[in-house]
């Protein structure tokens, strides 16, 4: 039977997989932002941390996905449940770019108006909240951005440790030498990956400063 | 200050949405397989089963790629119930040491997993896909060679051939030998396992080691000699179901319980074979079988 | 008012100022004159302790300024920048707003002040709604003055604030500067590198050169001064000083 028939004949499994995807994804960002967006702002205001930390995510980058997740499987309570392994792998990934950008939007935001806004007695907690992060907002965003994507694509591969998704109907169309299976989960994650990109695009736009 | 707070806002509601994303389906059972034939078959049948004696709409998660894959799907809650081997599952997933008698293995793996996964073991289904040493069976006719025992006397004038793992493994030729006193002219052949059946049947090979349900083995002629100082560890297959899933549909123990004992090992290699060797439909050949043991009207 | 008492200020080896002693009289514009290196900016800074001295005292109403808290020192003391650092993603409003906003007055409150603001750096109020970048370099200017005196603070700090004007607008705005302190009678303290300006706005005139204060002078006296600095900037400016000095009634 055509693609699209399958498609619809077996909706019901392509969205409970989606959901998958998306709970893979979802709580990986959402850990890497509250991880990574302090952690980002902390090196712009204190240069001399700003090399280790970006080295050592630069380091965690270009572990190969698939060799991260066996190394964390023989891990006492993370390599017992696979989607906690693969959602703190993904964490991991996502830190760089968010880290990253962090760092470069609010080093970006116009020193004078910093020095401003201190001058005139701002703490620096009000020059965080109301200056540097809405300045640095879109920039940071940008780098959420990137984050989601990347995660996207790496929780299709968390499938081969049984994390589920989409990824579980690519193995398992492999396995079966079925094309339409691996296409099942291929074209959902590539759709995915389009819209999330796309999506945050837009929000970045509507927020980027005047 | 006021964007910020949207943005803010924004992430919660997407992240309150995400995380109520989790799985659960109450009328739906999930049956999982393992990514070979024999899983595979099996798999199906449970799955026709349960269409055929209950009110649950089945989904199908077939070709799972290996035990740790549906042992994580299972504790998910991503499948509710998929075929494993006792054997297997005390050694991959409990990581205990195994010992060669059927019955205590299939209680350990049952106790285990009620305790440590509040999963259940179903009764077995009849087969017992351990290794299997096989020999012609012209061989086995003329020499009238049915046990290992008996072979031994033979092996001095015989080859044998085994798949690279068989020869590695602690619990595999080493131990093989040493339980039967079994002394080949000459070293072993390691083989791929695919070309094994073949070798053995144009007499390349005297012995070789295969799986007691490989399709191959009433096709070729070819004759798996009884383990009779059950030197093998025992690799029943049985039925993992989560007992959340048995508690709400508590029909389905009475489902699993009518599929105990009700395969044989030369029923499993009809099936194997029809699937792998003669290319026949799954679904069909699974629908044959449950007729013929009156198991579906 | 403010207080000088024996400031040095290094920072990575360089000496950026030594020994400086000044005073600054209450309600007085203190122009602080010199080239770019001077030091002047860092005096300027010293004051509402952006910079901490290396050596010696800042005292702000008779107190060290390292002995009161910080923030509320800051927020007493008005701060005009060049190009006027107004934040990009405020409205006018909300610049002009900002001290009385972090200092907790009610809303209704600020929002009448900052039209008083708006009125007092000669604005039209619907200005208000608009952004920094929606507005001219004269307006933004304006703005960053009135933001600047929105809390009523009773020094003012003006880091060359009118330096990237042209010389029309400049000029306008000296003199409504000048209209304006009849007005609110601050305590200013004024960087400027133009001569003309100093002589213009400056009750007196700080001269620095490299780290040091060379000398202090009105206005008159700085035009007849034989000191070889004061006399230098007077060559360099060239004629027609006179007219400056006179408080900019060309």
């Amino acid at each position: 039977m055509n693609l699209a028939r399958f498609f619809l004949q077996n909706h019901s499994q392509v969205l409970e997989l989606t959901g998958e995807h998306l709970w893979l994804v979802g709580w990986s960002t959402l850990f890497a932002m509250l991880i990574g967006i302090p952690l980002g702002i902390l090196i712009a205001h204190r240069t001399q941390l700003n090399r280790p930390v970006l080295a050592t995510a630069n380091i965690i980058q270009t572990i190969p996905s698939l060799a991260l997740f066996g190394f964390l499987l023989p891990v006492p309570w993370l390599g017992d449940r696979a989607d906690r392994l693969a959602i703190l792998a993904l964490t991991l990934y996502a830190l760089l770019p968010i880290i990253r950008n962090t760092y470069a939007g609010i080093r970006g935001v116009d020193a004078a108006v910093v020095e401003a806004g201190r001058g005139m007695g701002m703490t620096e907690s009000q020059l965080l909240f109301q200056v540097e992060l809405p300045l640095a907002l879109s920039v940071i965003l940008s780098g959420v951005r990137v984050a989601v994507v990347i995660s996207v694509g790496l929780a299709t591969i968390a499938a081969a440790i049984g994390a589920g998704g989409l990824g579980e109907f690519i193995f398992r169309g492999l396995a079966m030498v079925d094309n339409r299976v691996i296409l099942a989960g291929a074209i959902p994650a590539a759709i995915l990956a389009l819209l999330a990109d796309f999506g945050m695009g837009l929000i970045e736009k509507r927020l980027r400063p005047r | 200050m006021i964007r910020l707070r949207a943005s803010l806002g924004l992430l919660v509601v997407c992240s309150v949405a995400l995380l109520s994303c989790s799985s659960s389906h109450s009328d739906r059972i999930v049956v999982g397989s393992k990514n070979f034939t024999e899983s595979f078959i099996l798999g199906e049948l449970i799955a026709q089963q349960i269409e055929a004696h209950t009110n649950l709409k089945v989904e199908r998660r077939f070709y799972l790629a290996g035990t740790y894959i549906c042992q994580q799907a299972m504790l998910a809650g991503r499948i509710d119930i998929y075929p494993e081997y006792t054997g297997t599952a005390l050694t991959a997933i409990l990581k205990q040491g195994i010992s060669r008698d059927k019955r205590e293995v299939y209680e350990r793996v049952k106790d285990e997993y009620e305790r440590r996964f509040g999963l259940t073991l179903g009764p077995a289904l009849g087969f017992n896909d351990t290794f299997a040493m096989e020999i012609r069976g012209e061989d086995s006719r003329r020499l009238s060679v049915r046990t290992l025992s008996q072979a031994a006397q033979f092996a001095p004038q015989w080859r044998a051939g085994f798949g690279y793992e068989f020869m590695e493994r602690p619990d595999g030729y080493r131990g093989l030998v040493a339980a039967y006193e079994l002394h080949f002219a000459e070293q072993p052949r390691i083989m791929d396992l695919g070309l094994l059946a073949r070798a053995l049947k144009d007499r390349q090979i005297d012995l070789a080691a295969g799986n007691a349900t490989d399709g191959l083995i009433p096709a070729l002629d070819l004759v798996a000699l009884e383990d009779d100082r059950h030197y093998f560890p025992p690799y029943e297959a049985v039925p993992v179901v989560r007992k959340q899933v048995l508690q709400q549909h508590p029909e389905i123990a009475t489902v699993l319980a009518d599929l105990g004992g009700k395969i044989s090992d030369e029923e499993m290699q009809k099936m194997n074979y029809a699937v792998d060797a003669q290319h026949r439909d799954t679904q069909e050949v699974v629908r044959e079988f449950l007729k013929s043991k009156r198991l579906v009207p | 008012m403010i207080e000088f008492r024996d400031v040095s200020y290094s920072v990575n080896g360089i000496q950026v100022l030594s020994g400086l002693n000044l005073r600054v009289a209450q309600g007085e514009i203190l122009v602080l004159l010199g080239r770019s290196g001077s030091g002047k900016t860092t005096t300027l800074k010293l004051v509402n302790r952006l910079v901490a001295p290396s050596s010696g005292q800042v005292l702000v109403n008779g107190a060290p300024n390292d002995q009161v808290d910080l923030i509320r020192l800051r927020r007493g003391i008005g701060y005009v920048i060049q190009e006027a650092g107004l934040f990009p993603h405020f409205t006018v409003e909300r610049n002009i707003g900002l001290v009385p906003k972090i200092e907790g007055w009610p809303e209704e409150r600020i929002r009448a002040r900052v039209q008083e603001m708006l009125q007092l750096v000669g604005l039209s109020p619907d200005l208000a709604s608009r952004y920094p970048h929606q507005l001219s370099g004269g307006q933004r200017q304006r703005v960053g003055v009135a933001r600047a005196l929105a809390a009523d603070p009773a020094i003012l700090l003006m880091d060359e604030p009118f330096g990237a004007l042209d010389p029309l607008t400049r000029d306008e705005l000296q003199r409504e500067f000048l209209s304006l302190q009849q007005r609110v009678h601050k305590t200013v303290v004024f960087v400027s590198h133009d001569l003309r300006e100093a002589l213009r706005l400056g009750s007196r005139i700080a001269l620095m050169e490299a780290g040091k204060l060379v000398t202090v002078l009105t206005p008159a006296e700085f035009l007849t001064s034989s000191d070889p600095w004061a006399s230098a900037y007077v060559r360099a400016f060239g004629a027609g000083l006179e007219s400056a000095a006179n408080r900019g009634t060309s």
